[in-house]
C-alpha cells in the first residue's frame, strides 16, 4: 500500500473512526473471492508438500473437486452420460442380474420388478454421492437412467442438453431419477416402469 | 446395515457436513497461507486427514470448529515443511474482484500483511464469527489476551489504512 493517496486521506480517516463504518469494510475485505485458484504453480515448484502415497493425493483431490460448486442437475446428468459414451454402444448384451443387484445394493435401491432390458450398469461418483448408472433399451436405441437418491426436486425437470432429451423425475419416495434418451424416443414408458419398479434401501 | 453401505452413509454424512464449509475453510486458509496455491494444498490435505478421522466426528455440532482445526494444523506442518524455502508472493491480482471497491481490496492487502499473531485472530472474528472464547480454543490462548490481540490488530490496521506502513511499523 504505502503511503495512500493524500486526495482520500481524509475519506480513509473519516471510516476508520467510525466504528460502523471501519467494520463493514473489513466484513467486506475479509470475503475473498469465490473461487480457488484457477492455474497452478509451475512445475516442480511445490518441493513442501509431500502427500506420500498416490492413492492419498488421489483421494484428496477428489474431496476437494467433489466438494465444489456443482452444475446444475441437468448439466451433470448429461456431462456424466457423455463421461461414459461406452454405456451407449448399440450392440451390448443384457447385463447379467447378479451384477445388477450388486450395483442397485450399492447404490441403496433395489428393483421390485422388471424395467427392461438393462445393457450396462455401473456404480458411479456423481455430485459426490456414488449413485447407479445404467442403460435400458427404448425403441430408439440405448436410455440412460440414472438413480438418485440424494436429489430431492419438487416437479419433473426437462432436461434438453447436446442434442438429448429427457426428464428428472421427482420420487414419492424421496430423491430422483434421470431418464435421458435420443429424441423422440418414447421415455414415458421407460419412467413409468422405473418408477414403479425402484424402492430405495434402508 | 454391508461395510460398503456404512460407508456410503458416512460418506453422505462428510459431505452434509463439510461440503457446506467448503469455501470459509478456503477462505481461512488463505488468510492463514497467503498463497492462493499453498492454501488450496493445505486445505485438501485438511481435508483428506479429515476424511480419514472422520469416525472420531461424534457430534455433528462441532464439526466446523473441528476442520477450522485441522486446516490450522495443517497451515502450522506446511509453514514448518517449507521454513527453508522461498515464499511465493502473494499474487494480490488473483484476490481482487473486478469492480471491486478499491478501499475494499487495500484493506484487504492491509489485512494481508499484518502479523500472524493479529490476522489469525481478526479473521476468526471477521469472517467465521467466533467469540473470543472460540478462538482462544483455537489458538490456545486465553479470552482477555485475544481481546488484546483483536484490539491492536484493528488499530494496526486503521493506521496502515489511513497512514500506510511505516506509520503502522513504528506502533510496534
Amino acid at each position: 500500500m504505502g503511503k495512500p493517496d493524500p486526495t482520500d486521506r481524509a475519506e480513509r480517516a473519516r471510516i476508520a473512526a467510525d466504528a460502523a463504518a471501519f467494520e463493514a469494510l473489513l466484513a467486506r475485505a475479509a470475503q475473498l473471492p469465490r473461487q480457488a485458484p484457477a492455474t497452478r504453480r509451475p512445475r516442480g515448484h511445490r518441493h513442501w508438500v509431500q502427500f506420500g502415497l498416490a492413492a492419498s493425493l488421489v483421494l484428496a483431490t477428489a474431496l476437494w473437486f467433489g466438494l465444489r460448486e456443482p452444475a446444475s442437475l441437468p448439466e451433470a446428468v448429461i456431462a456424466h452420460v457423455h463421461h461414459e459414451p461406452e454405456a451407449l454402444a448399440p450392440a451390448r448384451n443384457p447385463v447379467n442380474g447378479a451384477d445388477l443387484e450388486q450395483v442397485l445394493r450399492q447404490a441403496g435401491a433395489e428393483f421390485v420388478r422388471p424395467v427392461g432390458t438393462v445393457t450396462y450398469v455401473k456404480l458411479c461418483p456423481f455430485r459426490g454421492e456414488m449413485v447407479a448408472h445404467f442403460v435400458v433399451q427404448g425403441r430408439r436405441g440405448p436410455v440412460t437412467v440414472l438413480l438418485l437418491p440424494e436429489e430431492n426436486i419438487s416437479t419433473p425437470a426437462p432436461i434438453r442438453e447436446d442434442g438429448f432429451v429427457g426428464t428428472l423425475v421427482p420420487l414419492e419416495i424421496g430423491g430422483s431419477i434421470a431418464v435421458v434418451g435420443e429424441p423422440e424416443e418414447s421415455l414415458e414408458t421407460i419412467r413409468d416402469a422405473l418408477v414403479a419398479a425402484l424402492r430405495w434401501r434402508v | 446395515m454391508s461395510g460398503k453401505r456404512a460407508g456410503l452413509a458416512e460418506r453422505r454424512r462428510f459431505n452434509r457436513l463439510i461440503g457446506d464449509l467448503r469455501q470459509e475453510l478456503y477462505s481461512y486458509s488463505l488468510w492463514l497461507c497467503r498463497d492462493p496455491h499453498l492454501a488450496d494444498d493445505v486445505l485438501q490435505e485438511a481435508l483428506l486427514r479429515a476424511w480419514r478421522g472422520f469416525a472420531g466426528l461424534d457430534d455433528d455440532n462441532r464439526a466446523r470448529q473441528w476442520m477450522v482445526t485441522i486446516v490450522r494444523r495443517e497451515f502450522l506442518r506446511a509453514r514448518e515443511k517449507r521454513r527453508d524455502e522461498a515464499t511465493d508472493p502473494l499474487d494480490l491480482q488473483q484476490l481482487a474482484d473486478p469492480g471491486e471497491d478499491p478501499m475494499v481490496t487495500e484493506l484487504r492487502q492491509a489485512i494481508f500483511r499484518l502479523d500472524d499473531n493479529y490476522r489469525e485472530p481478526l479473521m476468526l472474528q471477521v469472517l467465521m464469527g467466533y467469540s473470543a472464547e472460540e478462538i482462544g480454543q483455537v489458538m490456545d490462548m486465553k479470552p482477555g489476551a485475544v481481546l488484546t490481540r483483536l484490539h491492536r490488530a484493528r488499530e494496526k490496521l486503521k493506521t496502515m489504512f489511513v497512514e500506510g506502513d511505516e506509520a503502522a511499523a513504528e506502533q510496534d
